[in-house]
This record gives C-alpha cells, sequence and structure tokens, in this order.
C-alpha cells in the first residue's frame, strides 16, 4: 500500500498524500498550483477550453494523450507526466513549435479558448511528429471535435495544425528531454495499491491487479468503481455527489488488455476507446465508425467501454454494436466469475444485473464470422461529438439469398440496449427481399415502446428505427446509392 | 518586419495567450475571499409564495444569503435606452430588481444569492433554500405575446406590448407601394441567440471603508458599467466605486452590460467586510447572460415597372425578454434603422417596430446588434423581388444600388454615407467566388442528388456607441510609451493595433507601447468597446495625442540643444535640427528630460480627445454557397466569400480575423443556433453546449477575403470599423444562399436557422 500519488508536473515531480480523491485535475491546477492558463468553459467535457495532456509511458516511450481536466480525477494521475499550456516553451522561454504556428497565423483572439486548442494540437503534434508531416484537414477536424472557440471561426487554428510541423523547428524540448522524462516516470511506476484517505476522511483505491481490485471491492461494497470518469466526473462536478469510496481502475494493467484469438477478441473493462478504436475497424468497420464519433479524442483518450456498459445508459453508443456482434461479459465477484451475454445485463433503466461487490471483467466478442456484416448507425443531431438519439446495429449473414443469422440491436428504443427479437425473427431464415425487411420493419412497432424526449420524439425514433434497417438492406444490396453523409475514413487517423 | 499602419503584424498580445498567461477575472484570487452562489428561478413565470433561506443561512460554511428583502435599499437595474415611442412617451419599463422579488419572470432569473467559506459550500446550501413557487403560465413567443390570449405580465404594458415604436415617412411611402409596378413581401424571423463567451461572466468585489468598493469583472468597458452600478443601483458617488476588467475572454456586445451578480458581489462584499467573488457556470450563462436578436418581420418592397425600388416597409415585433437590458430598446429600433435600407437608393421607407415583453432572458446588443437584422431583411427581400419577378438578384441590386458619383448620400431616413463604391466591391466579390462558374457547379451538385444555392448578401452598418473618446499618452524615462484608453478588448487585439499607429507616427518599437485599459482609476472615463467604434475613435485620437506629443518633443528637444523650437523638425522618427546635424529619438528624449536646464518635471505626455462628426459605414459584399442534401435536409457550406470595403485598414491580418469569427458567428446563427422554450412552462430546452449548436471546427470550409477599401471621408485615418461585419454580412447571405438552393426546386423559403429538420420539411412538403 502506498498513501500518497506522484506525478511529474512538467518536469517537476510531484507527491500528494491528503486531498479529496475527486479532485479534478483542473481545480488542482487552478487552485493548488496557481496555473491558471487552464481554463474552465463548460465542466462538461464540451468545449475543451479545459484540455491539458497526460504522458503515460509505454516501454521506452511516452505516449501523450489530451484529456478533459474538468472531469479528470488528481489520483488518475499517478506515474504519469501532466503538461499543461504554461509547461510548452523550452527553459529559456522559447515557444513551442505549436504556439508558435497558432500566433503565425493569428489564431487567438480573446485568448480564453487558446490553451485548449494549443494542448489538443499538441496531442497531435507529438504523436505525428515522427512522421513531420502536416495533419491531413480531416485529422484536424478529428482531433478539435471537442474544442469550441467562438472568436476565430476556427479557419486559423487549422491553418495552424497544417504548419506546425516545420521542418526547421527540430525536435521540441518533449523530445530532446525524452531520456530524462522516461527515467523520472519509470522512477515512480510500482505496483502497489494506493490507498488515500481526504481531509474529509473519503477514501479512494487504485489498485493494480484484478485480485487486488477484487479484494478491495469485496470490503467496499459500496464502492464507486471509476474508470474514466467521463461520466463519473459529471456525478460530481454537476450532480455535486461526495463519493466514498472511490476505487480507479486506470492502473490494471491486466484489464487493459486486448487479447485476440483466431475467432474471439477480449476487451479488458478498463480499455479506453482510443485504444480499441483502430483494432474494432478492422474487424468492424462501422463499429469503429462508431467509437470514433464517440464524444471527442480527449472523452476516448480516457472513456471506456467496460464504463460505458456499467452505466448502462440507453443511449450508450457501443452496446448496440456488441449486442449485435454477439459480446458477452465476464463479471467478477472476489474469486468469482460468472459470464453472461451482454444484453441479459441490462435489465431496465438504470438497473443492471450487476450484483454488489461485482464488477465489469472483461467483454468477448467474436470475430465476424464469413460472410456476415455489421451494420451500425448513429442518429444525433451533430455528427462528432454528440449524444445520440438513436443508434442501430444489425448484424447479418445473408446466405443464398436467405437470412443465415441475424442479430439487430438498438440504443434509444427502450429503456435500455436491447435486440430487437420480433424484427429478428421476421427475418430469420426468410427470402432476403425488401419484402421481407418491410414485414421486419413493422415487427419493430411491437418490439419497441422508444423513448420520448427533448432528444427525439418516440414516433420519430420509430420510424428512424425502421429506415435504418431498410438502408442497412440497401447497403447489402451494394447498389452504389450514398447511404452515407460521410463515408467511413479508412486512414482518418491512426 | 514593418510594424507601421496597414502591415500584418503579429499580434503583442499573442504570446501572454499563447502560454497561459491570459489573466481573466476567475484567474484571480483575493485574500479571505468568499464565494457566491446564485440561486435561479427553475421557471419561467412563477409566484414566489416562500423563499424561506433560514436553513441555508445557518448551513456550515455558509457567511450569508441574500435576498430581495436584504436589498431594498438598492435601485433597481437601469434601462438606459429609453427611446421614446410614437406617443413620445418612454417604453414600458416595470422595474428589474437585483433580486426577484414576488414573481419570477424568466427561467434564470436570480432569486437569492449565498455567500459561503467555498464554493462547495455554497452549493450545498442552495438545495436548502425552501422555495415555494406558484408557476404561471409563461409566454416566449414573441408575436405570440402579442395574440389576445397571451397572458398579461404587467399592467404597465398592456397586450404586453412595451414599446410602439416608427420611424419615416408613412404616407410616402404608402404611396409608393400604391403606384407600385410591382409589390414584394416576405417574413423573417431574425432568431434568438447566445452569445456564448468562452468565458463566462464572473465578477469578484471588495469593500474597503475609505476606499469603498472595488468590482472586477469582464465588462466591455468599465465606466459605463460603473456609472449604472454607482448611480442607478447603489447611489454612491462614482469615486466610491473602482471597476476593473483584466483580460476579457470574448464579449460579443453580452459583456457591456451591468448584471445582477455585479450588485450581489459588491453588496455581499460590503455587508462580510470580505472580498466576494462569483463565476457562472455554463448553464447559469445561458440563462443568464442577455441573449440576441429575436425580432419577426414583415418586409415590403415597392417597385417600379422599371425595377426601380420606390418603397420599403418594415413591420417588425421585437422581443425584450421579460425586462429592458442596458440598451435594450435601442437595438431593433435606432440600431436597425440607420441602415434598413441598405446600400440602395429607396425614396421612401417606413419602419414600425413593437417590442413585447416575455418570460425570456433580457435581450440586449449580440455582434451587430439591429444591424445584421436590417442587413438580412433588405437582403432577403431583394432576392425574393429577384424571384418573384424573374431578374437576376445582380441586375436587380446593380440597378438600385447608391452610386459613388451619389456621394455624400442622405438615405430616406437619415443616414449619411460619406463614401463607397458599392457596384466595383460586388464586382469583386463574384469574380472572387466565381459567381459566373456557379452553373456549372450547381449542375455537378444535380447530378449527386444535391441541390446547390448561391446567395449574396451586401451589408452595410453603421459604427455607433459614444460619440467622443479622450486617450492620454506618456514617454517614460524608463522608454514606455503607456497609453491610456477608455475602450476594452475582448480580443480584438487593440494593444497591437494601436500600438503600429503610435510606432508609426512616433517612431518607436510597437513592443515599447503599454496599453492602460480597463481601470476607472486610470483615467476619468471612456467609452468602452462596442458597435466597431473602437479603432475609429482610438485610432484617430491617437492621432491626435502624437502630434500632441511631437510639437510638445520639438520644445523639449529645442531646450536641450538650446536652439529654436522652430529649428526642431520631427520626420522619420527623428527629431533633427537639419542645419546642425543634430537627431534624436522620442524615447531618447524623454530619457534625457532630466538634463533640462533648470528643469526637473518636464514630462512628455499629451491628451487628446476625438470627436466624431457622424457614424462610420463599413461595407462589403458576402457570397454564401451552399448544398442541400436532398434525402436529409442536411446543409453544407460550401464556399464562403467576403470583400470588405473598411477604409484605412491598419492591420489587415486582425481585420481578416475579425471578420472570419464575425462570420461564422453568422454562420452559427443561420444554419443551427436557436434557444427553443418548452412550450408549457417557457424553461429553456437547449441550455448547454450539447443541446444548443455552436458551430465547429468541421463546420466551416475555407473562406477568401479581400480589402477593397475607399477611404472615410468623415475621420482623419480614413477608417470605418470592422469588428462586427462579418456577422451583418452572414446572416443575408446564407439566408439568400438557401432560398436559392430551394427555389432551384421550386420550393418556398427556409427561416432560419436553416436546421436539417426545417430544411427537410420543406422538401418533404415540396
Ligand atoms: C463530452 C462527452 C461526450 C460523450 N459522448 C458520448 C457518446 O457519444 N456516446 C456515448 O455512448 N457516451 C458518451 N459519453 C458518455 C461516456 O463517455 C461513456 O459512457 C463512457 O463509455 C464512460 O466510460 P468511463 O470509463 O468514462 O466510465 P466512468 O465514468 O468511469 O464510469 C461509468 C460507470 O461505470 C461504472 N464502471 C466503470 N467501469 C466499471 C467496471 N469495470 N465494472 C463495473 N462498473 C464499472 C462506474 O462506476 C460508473 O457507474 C460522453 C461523455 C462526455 C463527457
Ligand atoms: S471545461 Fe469544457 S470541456 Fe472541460
Ligand atoms: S479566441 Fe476567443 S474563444 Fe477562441
Amino acid at each position: 500500500m502506498r498513501h500518497s500519488i506522484k506525478f511529474l508536473l512538467g518536469d517537476e515531480p510531484r507527491e500528494l498524500s491528503s486531498f479529496d480523491p475527486t479532485m479534478t485535475v483542473l481545480d488542482y491546477l487552478r487552485i493548488e498550483e496557481r496555473r491558471t492558463g487552464t481554463k474552465e468553459g463548460c465542466a462538461e467535457g464540451d468545449c475543451g477550453a479545459c484540455t491539458i495532456v497526460v504522458g503515460s509511458l509505454e516501454g521506452e516511450k511516452i505516449r501523450y494523450q489530451a484529456v478533459n481536466s474538468c472531469l479528470q480525477f488528481l489520483p488518475t494521475l499517478d506515474g504519469r507526466q501532466l503538461i499543461s499550456v504554461e509547461d510548452l516553451p523550452d527553459s529559456s522561454g522559447a515557444l513551442h513549435p505549436v504556439q508558435t504556428a497558432m500566433i503565425r497565423e493569428n489564431a487567438s483572439q480573446c485568448g480564453f479558448c487558446t490553451p485548449g486548442f494549443v494542448m489538443s494540437l499538441f496531442a497531435l503534434y507529438r504523436e505525428g511528429a515522427a512522421a513531420g508531416d502536416p495533419p491531413e484537414l480531416e485529422t484536424i477536424n478529428d482531433v478539435l471535435a471537442g474544442n469550441l472557440c467562438r472568436c476565430t471561426g476556427y479557419g486559423p487554428i487549422i491553418e495552424a495544425a497544417r504548419s506546425m510541423h516545420q521542418p526547421a523547428a527540430g525536435p521540441d524540448h518533449f523530445e530532446q528531454n525524452s531520456a530524462a522524462t522516461v527515467a523520472a516516470l519509470r522512477a515512480i511506476q510500482d505496483s502497489q495499491t494506493i490507498h488515500l484517505t481526504g481531509p474529509d476522511g473519503r477514501q479512494s483505491f487504485a489498485p493494480t491487479t484484478t485480485d487486488a481490485l477484487a479484494e478491495i471491492l469485496a470490503e467496499h461494497p459500496g464502492a464507486t468503481l471509476v474508470a474514466g470518469a467521463t461520466d463519473v466526473g459529471l456525478w460530481v462536478t454537476k450532480a455535486q455527489r461526495r463519493l466514498d469510496p472511490v476505487i480507479f481502475l486506470d492502473r490494471l494493467g491486466e484489464m487493459k488488455q486486448v487479447n485476440e484469438t483466431a475467432t474471439t477478441i477480449e476487451i479488458g473493462a478498463a480499455v479506453t476507446y482510443t485504444d480499441v478504436e483502430r483494432m474494432m475497424a478492422d474487424h468492424y468497420p462501422d463499429f469503429g465508425e462508431i467509437i470514433r464519433r464517440l464524444g471527442s479524442p480527449p472523452v476516448r483518450n480516457v472513456g471506456t467501454i467496460g464504463g460505458n456498459i456499467a452505466n448502462g445508459s440507453p443511449i450508450g453508443d457501443s452496446m448496440p454494436p456488441l449486442i449485435a456482434a454477439g459480446a458477452t461479459l465476464v463479471l467478477r465477484r472476489g474469486g468469482e466469475r460468472r459470464q453472461l451475454p451482454l444484453e441479459d445485463f441490462f435489465i431496465d433503466y438504470n438497473k443492471q444485473d450487476l450484483k454488489s461487490g461485482e464488477f465489469v471483467e472483461t467483454i468477448t466478442l467474436p470475430k465476424p464470422a464469413p460472410g456476415s456484416r455489421l451494420f451500425c448507425y448513429k442518429i444525433s443531431k451533430r455528427f462528432d461529438q454528440d449524444i445520440s438519439a438513436i443508434l442501430g446495429a444489425f448484424n447479418l449473414t445473408i446466405r443464398d439469398g436467405k437470412v443465415a443469422s441475424v442479430r439487430i440491436a438498438y440504443g434509444g428504443m427502450a429503456a435500455t440496449p436491447r435486440r430487437a427479437s420480433g424484427a429478428e425473427a421476421a427475418l430469420q431464415g426468410k427470402a432476403w427481399t425488401r419484402k421481407t425487411v418491410d414485414r421486419a420493419v413493422v415487427a419493430l412497432a411491437s418490439d419497441f415502446r422508444p423513448l420520448d424526449d427533448l432528444r427525439a420524439s418516440a414516433a420519430y425514433r420509430m420510424q428512424v428505427a425502421g429506415n435504418l434497417l431498410v438502408k442497412a438492406y440497401l447497403e447489402a444490396q451494394g447498389a452504389g446509392v450514398e447511404t452515407r453523409i460521410i463515408p467511413y475514413r479508412e486512414a482518418a487517423h491512426a | 518586419m514593418k510594424f507601421g499602419i496597414g502591415q500584418a503584424v503579429p499580434r503583442l498580445e499573442d504570446n501572454r495567450f499563447l502560454t497561459g498567461g491570459g489573466r481573466y477575472t476567475d484567474d484571480l484570487t483575493f485574500e479571505g475571499e468568499a464565494w457566491g452562489y446564485v440561486v435561479r428561478s427553475p421557471f419561467a413565470h412563477a409566484e414566489i409564495r416562500t423563499l424561506d433561506v433560514a436553513a441555508a443561512k445557518a448551513a456550515p460554511g455558509v457567511l450569508d444569503v441574500l435576498t430581495a428583502e436584504d436589498l431594498k435599499h438598492l435601485g433597481p437595474m437601469p434601462c438606459e435606452a429609453m427611446v421614446p415611442g410614437r406617443d413620445g412617451k418612454p417604453p414600458a419599463a416595470p422595474p428589474r430588481p437585483v433580486l426577484a422579488a414576488g414573481r419570477a419572470r424568466y427561467m434564470g432569473e436570480p432569486l437569492a444569492f449565498i455567500v459561503a467559506e467555498s464554493y462547495e459550500a455554497a452549493l450545498d446550501a442552495a438545495d436548502l433554500v425552501e422555495m415555494d413557487l406558484d408557476t404561471l403560465p409563461a409566454v416566449t413567443d414573441t408575436e405570440g405575446a402579442l395574440e389576445a390570449a397571451a397572458p398579461e405580465l404587467w399592467p404597465e404594458a398592456p397586450g404586453n406590448l412595451s414599446l410602439d415604436w416608427e420611424i419615416g415617412d408613412a404616407k410616402a411611402t404608402e404611396a409608393a407601394f400604391a403606384k407600385a409596378a410591382h409589390r414584394v413581401k416576405l417574413r423573417l424571423e431574425n432568431n434568438r441567440v447566445v452569445a456564448n463567451s468562452m468565458e463566462t461572466r464572473a465578477a469578484i468585489a471588495t469593500y474597503d471603508e475609505a476606499a469603498g468598493f472595488t468590482l472586477y469583472a469582464g465588462t466591455q468597458g468599465v465606466w459605463g458599467v460603473r456609472g449604472a452600478l454607482a448611480k442607478a443601483i447603489f447611489d454612491i458617488p462614482s469615486d466610491r466605486l473602482r471597476v476593473v476588467t483584466p483580460d476579457v475572454g470574448g464579449g460579443f456586445g453580452m459583456k457591456g452590460f451591468v448584471y445582477p451578480e455585479y450588485a450581489l458581489v459588491m453588496e455581499a462584499a460590503k455587508r462580510l467586510g470580505r472580498p466576494v467573488r462569483w463565476t457562472a457556470d455554463r448553464s447559469e450563462s445561458f440563462t443568464s447572460d442577455t441573449q440576441g436578436r429575436d425580432i419577426v418581420s414583415q418586409v415590403e418592397l415597392a417597385l417600379d415597372e422599371d425595377h426601380k425600388i420606390t418603397g420599403y416597409r418594415v413591420e417588425s415585433v421585437a422581443n425584450f425578454g421579460a425586462y429592458l437590458s442596458q440598451f435594450g430598446p435601442y437595438i431593433p429600433t435606432l440600431a436597425a434603422s440607420m441602415v434598413i435600407g441598405g446600400v440602395y437608393d429607396i425614396p421612401a421607407v417606413y419602419v414600425h417596430v413593437r417590442s413585447v415583453i416575455t418570460n425570456t432572458p433580457p435581450i440586449d446588443a449580440y455582434r451587430g446588434a439591429g444591424r445584421p437584422e436590417a442587413a438580412h431583411m433588405i437582403e432577403c427581400i431583394l432576392d425574393q423581388a429577384a424571384r418573384q419577378l424573374g431578374l437576376s438578384p445582380i441586375d436587380l441590386r446593380r440597378k438600385n444600388f447608391i452610386r459613388q458619383d451619389q456621394m455624400p448620400f442622405t438615405t430616406a431616413l437619415g443616414a449619411q454615407f460619406d463614401s463607397g463604391d458599392f457596384e466595383a466591391v460586388m464586382e469583386r466579390a463574384m469574380e472572387n467566388a466565381d459567381w459566373e462558374g456557379f452553373a456549372a457547379r450547381r449542375a455537378a451538385s444535380e447530378a449527386a442528388g444535391r441541390l446547390r444555392g448561391i446567395g449574396m448578401g451586401y451589408y452595410i452598418e453603421s459604427t455607433i456607441g459614444a460619440p467622443t473618446e479622450e486617450v492620454r499618452l506618456e514617454i517614460t524615462a524608463q522608454g514606455r510609451a503607456r497609453f491610456y484608453v477608455g475602450t476594452q478588448s475582448q480580443g480584438q487585439g487593440h494593444l497591437t493595433t494601436f500600438a503600429q499607429i503610435l510606432a508609426e507616427r512616433l517612431g518607436i518599437e510597437p513592443q515599447a507601447v503599454d496599453l492602460i485599459e480597463g481601470d476607472t482609476q486610470e483615467k476619468d472615463g471612456g467609452g468602452g468597446t462596442s458597435g466597431s467604434r473602437t479603432l475609429q475613435m482610438i485610432g484617430n485620437a491617437a492621432l491626435a495625442v502624437c502630434d500632441g506629443l511631437i510639437g510638445q518633443g520639438r520644445d523639449l528637444a529645442a531646450r536641450l540643444w538650446e536652439v529654436s523650437a522652430g529649428d526642431v523638425s520631427f520626420d522619420d522618427g527623428l527629431f533633427r535640427v537639419a542645419s546642425r546635424n543634430l537627431t534624436m529619438g522620442m524615447i531618447e528624449l524623454a530619457a534625457r528630460l532630466g538634463e533640462l536646464p533648470g528643469g526637473g518635471d518636464e514630462a512628455l505626455e499629451s491628451v487628446a480627445t476625438y470627436e466624431k462628426s457622424g457614424a462610420t459605414f463599413p461595407n462589403g459584399c458576402h457570397i454564401a454557397e451552399v448544398e442541400v442534401d436532398r434525402e436529409t435536409g442536411a446543409v453544407r457550406l460550401e464556399a464562403y466569400t467576403v470583400v470588405d470595403d473598411f477604409g484605412t485598414v491598419i492591420n489587415p491580418m486582425i481585420v481578416e480575423g475579425q471578420v472570419h469569427g464575425g462570420v461564422v458567428q453568422g454562420v452559427g446563427q443561420a444554419l443551427i443556433e436557436r434557444c427553443v422554450f418548452d412550450a408549457d412552462d417557457g424553461s429553456l430546452l437547449t441550455g448547454s453546449f450539447m443541446d444548443y449548436g455552436i458551430p465547429r471546427a468541421d463546420d466551416i470550409p475555407a473562406f477568401s477575403f479581400e480589402l477593397k477599401s475607399t477611404p472615410c471621408t468623415t475621420n482623419p485615418l480614413g477608417m470605418k470599423g470592422c469588428g462586427e461585419a462579418g456577422t451583418v454580412g452572414a446572416l443575408p447571405s446564407l439566408a439568400n444562399a438557401l432560398n436559392d438552393a430551394l427555389s432551384s426546386a421550386g420550393l418556398g423559403n427556409v427561416q432560419m436557422p436553416a436546421t436539417p429538420e426545417r430544411v427537410w420539411t420543406i422538401l418533404r412538403a415540396g
């Protein structure tokens, strides 16, 4: 057990032992460190004014990722490097190439959003530094999907992103110092569970093994698990909940792994969207696209599929594709594990089949069967960074003109993500024709009583649910009709 | 690199902003500070039966809780633009208390103010406030407010009508319509938008028996806010209140006004004898900031056989919100009507505006303030006329433009345009936008199943705001040029632009300039930044102050050199005595003042006031090109072209940035931004970034921008102003492009914002 957290703030080591375990990194920077360069524009992950970059050790290298500090809890910094806008100039005060490019292109006006944009672009710069090529416009748009600016109209910021890798710039100081930073980070890695007690007595744990997690959770069955905190963060900042105790999952090496066999993909519950996106796009291109549209890069860099499932929102994006693909969960309590099909996990609104002291350990899905295809469609007001009104996933195998197998799941159509068993029955074994599909569309009406809310009316959802099935049919015909506003971008970003 | 007037100098403020060195109100901290939290009305309209704060007061960490009861000594929030109506009387302006008393009139209206040792403690205590609110029927719809069935919100405003206002010659206009060969009519909604500066509003106050109040807040001009607070609300001499504005993270008009929270932190600081701070969270800013636009108009054009416009009539209903904001009544009336007829020679114009009170957040200036509304009206009716009469919108404009040889030109409503070559600007924009090639682009879009539209918005705006501005400039012995101004940057790069002028005139480095703004203690007054007035006022005042300083410098140099002042010249940034080969720069002179024989207290310091002789009229031509997906109704902005006439431009890069940002705000309003109030209870449904559409990086194509200026003839620098122009031009060009796309399929017009759902509905109905 360790009773403190250790991290680097820029290049400076920090060790903290008594603090509020759900203090956000934003509050820490602004209030404790008096580093006010990082701003709050919304405190809910929507604007990017609070963007920071977190460096994590991966082998001999440091991986830099943009994160929304308004939703990130301080203990998740353990073992990492926290980089805020103040760290970007080098020790002589010379600006970072990202900053120089922003000035050159007139990419800052009032300056309030600026640190957030600088940090998002800095993460892109670091990841693309080796390549040295100017990023594609699409990549830039993806990277900036979570940053809002009300003054500049973005054009100059995009120009800055395009021109930040000027060949003359040479390695930035992060690159130059990387050996020292790697060594400093290595020195603060260990496999001890962190146990902290805040000034008001609230506790938090950050275990490094699944066994330790199981043990702590057995002891504190009422604890709140925190993976990426992109849901839990809002409970604290918006709903003012005082969580006690809290168990952080981000140090769990085992649960952050993806294991592939010839026929299955096993995803640890703490794997982030970013880490699964590429692989998923290879197997299930549509699912990969859904992940690319989920939140923004800072949300995907920390948000997990496990968290999405455990949170169990009826409009969570990863569940319908997973259910349609035939995913199963491994749930663990103490030393006991049980396995269940993902669709059986959701009982009712806000009610999951998760026993006290139990947690989601892994999610397993089969690789696509030969001849099958998974179609996924997310309907939201905006393309990026928006919550779904409805999401449809259709896993179909057509053989000899007949529906050999079918699994259909929707989000936004009921109090939980759910299969459309009536529609499935109307398709299973039948001739794969528009007529059959129309019958299945009719069957949807008995499968669901859709949500009726601000995002969409029940009638709209029902109509769209049917249309999406028809769309899958049309696309399966390969008729060459344009069915997507923006086609899946194979190599949009690595 | 050259730094003078007309150069695209990188901004001097950027190093600070890029490295996190920007200091905004919430970045400041004070010893012993306490945290404020505003308890707001959850309902748009409700009788306050009980508001019991006893439990909240007793909660741990709570220092004080204010309600209307505690503020009886404060005056109401002032409206300073009591534009008289047809009957000569001021608008019905029901008093707006700092904290609601008796009745809550919009969702988000402040009810109580909790002050505690920490933000969390204040927030927790808010849960303990016992509220018994009896909801009442709410009115949110602008035109609906005037309907007979609408509940009447204030007895002082019968039928919810606060102001019935007109301008122009009703009879002459009526006659023009009677005689017209063609009449064209259009109904236009100018949707309500939320300014959404990325920095939310914040305020911190301190109080000291000896010195009085100090308020730190992100304003658009400290003196205006001080005046309203000291005079109208606190009734104290203005020297008992110092207002300080640090960096401002975007204002767009919205931060120009006095807000209840300013009075709350001040009063709380006085009661507690401790600094009190408050920062809005994003959901608060959605309901407690003033909002913009919200005006519905019926516009009508009369044309003769020859398609010359002979008359123009506007009937508007404007929403004031629940109360009249500080300048609220000015926007839809006087601000809009200055340029109501656009750049056209229209002999008869009549405007009638009815302004209503509703249960919505107060409306006030938002980027453009009245002028985007005016441009939207005239440019859309013009295109409608072209469509209806089967004419080219270009020819129709050409025929009706006020020509350069008519300048100076007095419009039917009395605006005096000094300069402008509208046709040349339009031609240039058409070239840059490849107007000729549009038909081919449309054919290509149609082949792909999409509609394509092109739309022009020729805007003209009149810059507004206080007509005089005083500046002070001193050159210190340490070599700094300290420039004191009464305007307020909110991101426009004022430091850089002013420094360019001073550098060119005085032969100093722009880096030597310090801009002193945003502090009532540093200067006696100032008109703030709004209405695109800043550079016009400060730029011209800077010329005068430089002249003053140079004159003074010549005297001082003469004394140093022991020659007569008449022998000293100033050119190329140096004082010289040509005959003796003596030269000295301004900075050197300042450093050497101590050497003056018999001197000691001489200073290089000058004050100058610029008084403008009238409004200036920035104008320009915007061309938008959009594609509409026939299946989904999705709209994509494909190309955007701007050619502007801003008169003299100091820094074209900064100007382009202002235009670019302004256009994107207009694009947001035209395509996605919208305030939706619940039809039953009047609550704001679009109250977060998730639900309110703000343009994002991928919504915007690369722009084409060019300046084609005719210098303004009514001020020495020849400048016209540019801060709002982008937004003013964007609304009509977008609206016209959309309507052009729809009409190519024989469909009718779409109102703003042209959301996919609205466009789709029109496509279906067609
Ligand atoms: C700006 C923004 C945009 C978003 N956009 C989308 C979107 O487009 N689509 C979408 O679906 N969601 C979206 N979300 C919601 C959120 O990002 C996802 O639900 C995400 O998957 C949650 O994962 P997390 O790791 O952050 O979970 P956390 O917030 O850490 O946890 C969520 C819940 O899961 C529990 N939990 C986490 N891990 C486990 C486990 N292993 N076992 C048991 N319980 C566990 C937690 O206790 C908590 O109840 C968005 C959120 C934000 C802030
Ligand atoms: S403050 Fe807006 S995303 Fe964090
Ligand atoms: S520069 Fe002001 S919000 Fe981006």
